[in-house]
C-alpha cells in the first residue's frame, strides 16, 4: 500500500512538472475563478450587513426607549396592531436583538461600537405595511407612531438604502454568473491538462495496461493531479479573499461615519468559511476535470 | 495453456484478419506463428492478451474464456502474460532497472521484492552490470534484453512475442532467440509471431503458419516454408 502511495505522489508530481506551463494556466484561472466565487460570497454578505434592518419587507423602524417596562412595550405593540389598514405585521426586535444589528452594521466603525452598549441600546419595532409602495401612508404612520409614549425614534429606508437593495439585486447575480462561466473554464483547462499529461505518457500508460496494473492505479496519479491543480487555485483565491477583505475593511473603516457603508464589511468567522468553501470548490473542479479527463483519454 | 476455438476477427467489412481459427497450444510449448505482413500473426497475439476480442469464437487462456471476462478482470489476466516487442517499448527516460521494476511497480509489488527481483531478471537475461544505463546507452539486443526482463520479471505463465528479432541483426537475432529458448525452458509457454526464416529452421519448434487470416499449416517441429 506505502509503495503504491508513494508511486501515485511521484507519479503526480513528475507529471505537474513536466506540464508546467498548462499547469500554470490551469492554477490561475482556476484561482481568478475561485477568488471571483469568493468575492461574490463576500459581497453579498456585505450588502445583507448593510440591508439586515430592512430584510423582509421591513419598511419602518420604531425605536423603543432602553428600559421601557413590558407594560410600555406591549403598550406600544398594541398601537401599532390597532394601525390594521397600513401595518400588515410587527415584529419585536428586543435590545440583545438591536445589539446585534448594530454590531453589524457598524462592523467597520470601532468608535461607534464603543459607544453603543447593551446598556443604552433601544429595543425595536420592525413594521412591513401593507403596501409599501403607498408614500403618504407611511408618512402619516411616521407621523403617528413618533408619538407614542417611550417611542424615541422612527426610521424609513432612504434613498442608500433603495440604491444598495437595487446593486445587490444585479451586481451579485451578474458577478456569480461570470464567475460560474470562469469555473466550467477552470474544469475544461485541467481537463486539458490532464489529456495532454496522459498524450504525452501515451508509451508508459501502454505498458502499464500490458503488464497488468488496473485502469484506477493508472488514472489516480492523473487524478490527483487536477485535484492539486484545483486545490492550489483554492488556496490562492482564498490568500486573496482574505488579502482583499482585510483591504476593503481598511478602506471603509476610514470612510466617514455619515457616510452609511459601514456594514459592508465582513468581520466575522465568514471570511474564512468562504475561503474553505472555495478551497472545496477548487478540489470539486480538478476532481470533474481531471476524473473525466483521466477516464476518457485512457485508451490513448 | 492457451486454446483458440473457432475465431474470427475483423476490423472492417473488407478486412477480416482470422477466419476460424483454431489451436491449442499446451503449458511450456514453444509456437511460432509466421506468415506474410498482414496475414493474422499479431491479431493473435493480441487477442491472447485481451488486447482485441473476437467476433466469433472463443479463446482460453489458463482454463478461462477471456472473451467472457468481465474488464476488471483483464489486469489480473495480464500478470500472467509478459509482452515482447519489436520496437521493445522502453520508456527512454527510465534506467535499465527502473524499466523492468516499473513492471512491477504498477501492479503493487513491494519496494523489497522489486529489489530481490530485478537484479536477479537482469542477470538471467544478461545485463547483470548494466542496471543504470538508458535504453539510449545500449545496443539494439540489449534493449531486447531489457524488454524481455519486464516481460518476465512478474514469472509470466506464458510469453507473447511480436517479432522480437524483428530490428536485429542475424547474430544478436540469435543470442534473443537462445534466451527466449532458456525461458521456455523453465516452464514458461512461449508464442512468437516473427517473419525470420533463419531462426524458424533454427530452433524447429512448433510452427502454425498463417495466410490472409486462414491456419494453413500446424506442424511440430516444423521449418518456415
Amino acid at each position: 500500500m506505502i509503495s503504491r502511495i508513494r508511486y501515485m505522489f511521484r507519479e503526480m508530481w513528475a507529471s505537474l512538472s513536466r506540464n508546467l506551463t498548462l499547469t500554470a494556466a490551469a492554477i490561475i484561472t482556476s484561482t481568478i475563478s475561485l477568488l471571483l466565487f469568493g468575492l461574490t460570497l463576500l459581497m453579498q454578505r456585505g450588502f445583507d450587513n448593510q440591508l439586515s434592518l430592512w430584510t423582509g419587507d421591513v419598511e419602518m423602524i420604531v425605536y423603543v426607549k432602553h428600559g421601557a417596562t413590558p407594560e410600555e412595550v406591549q403598550l406600544i405593540r398594541g398601537q401599532l396592531e390597532a394601525q390594521d389598514t397600513v401595518i400588515e405585521s410587527v415584529s419585536y426586535c428586543d435590545e440583545a436583538c438591536t445589539f446585534a444589528d448594530a454590531q453589524r452594521l457598524f462592523a467597520a466603525d470601532p468608535e461607534a461600537l464603543k459607544v453603543l452598549t447593551i446598556d443604552i441600546i433601544p429595543s425595536a419595532f420592525k413594521i412591513k405595511p401593507v403596501d409599501r409602495d403607498s408614500g403618504s401612508a407611511l408618512t402619516s404612520l411616521k407621523e403617528i407612531v413618533g408619538t407614542l409614549p417611550n417611542v424615541v425614534d422612527v426610521r424609513t429606508p432612504d434613498e442608500q438604502v433603495e440604491v444598495l437593495s437595487k446593486l445587490r439585486g444585479t451586481l451579485a447575480p451578474l458577478i456569480l454568473i461570470i464567475s460560474l462561466i470562469l469555473l466550467a473554464g477552470s474544469v475544461l483547462l485541467i481537463w486539458n491538462t490532464i489529456r495532454t499529461a496522459m498524450f504525452a505518457r501515451r508509451r508508459e500508460i501502454e505498458v502499464m495496461k500490458l503488464v497488468g496494473a488496473t485502469n484506477w492505479f493508472i488514472r489516480l496519479p492523473f487524478m490527483l493531479e487536477g485535484l492539486v491543480q484545483g486545490i492550489v487555485g483554492g488556496l490562492m483565491g482564498s490568500v486573496g479573499v482574505l488579502w482583499l477583505n482585510s483591504t476593503w475593511t481598511g478602506a471603509m473603516e476610514e470612510l466617514p461615519g455619515t457616510a452609511g457603508l459601514k456594514g459592508m464589511v465582513v468581520t466575522d468567522g465568514f471570511p474564512l468559511w468562504v475561503c474553505a468553501t472555495i478551497v472545496a470548490l477548487g478540489a470539486l473542479v480538478g476532481a470533474i476535470g481531471s476524473g473525466t479527463a483521466a477516464t476518457k483519454f485512457l485508451d490513448v | 495453456m492457451i486454446r483458440l476455438d473457432n475465431v474470427t476477427k475483423s476490423y472492417s467489412t473488407e478486412v477480416t484478419a482470422l477466419k476460424g481459427a483454431s489451436f491449442d497450444i499446451a503449458k511450456a510449448e514453444f509456437v511460432f506463428l509466421v506468415g506474410p505482413s498482414g496475414s493474422g500473426k499479431s491479431t493473435l497475439l493480441r487477442l491472447m492478451n485481451r488486447q482485441e476480442r473476437p467476433e466469433k469464437g472463443s479463446v482460453w487462456v489458463a482454463g478461462r474464456n477471456i472473451n467472457e471476462m468481465p474488464d476488471s478482470k483483464v489486469p489480473h489476466l495480464r500478470r500472467n502474460i509478459g509482452n515482447i516487442f519489436q520496437d521493445y517499448k522502453l520508456l527512454a527516460n527510465k534506467t535499465v532497472f527502473e524499466n523492468v521494476a516499473f513492471a512491477l511497480e504498477v501492479i503493487g509489488r513491494p519496494r523489497h521484492v522489486i529489489r530481490q527481483q530485478v537484479p536477479a531478471v537482469l542477470d538471467l537475461v544478461g545485463l547483470g552490470g548494466k542496471e543504470d544505463r538508458f535504453p539510449h546507452q545500449l545496443s539494439g539486443g540489449e534493449q531486447q534484453r531489457v524488454s524481455i526482463a519486464r516481460a518476465f520479471v512478474n514469472r509470466p505463465l506464458i510469453l507473447l512475442a511480436d517479432e522480437p528479432t524483428g530490428n536485429l541483426d542475424p547474430a544478436t537475432g540469435e543470442g534473443i532467440m537462445k534466451l527466449l529458448d532458456r525461458i521456455n525452458k523453465t516452464g514458461t509457454t512461449v508464442v512468437m509471431a516473427t517473419h525470420d526464416q533463419r531462426i524458424v529452421n533454427m530452433m524447429r519448434k512448433r510452427v502454425i503458419q498463417l495466410d490472409r487470416g486462414v491456419i494453413v499449416r500446424d506442424q511440430a517441429r516444423g521449418v518456415y516454408e
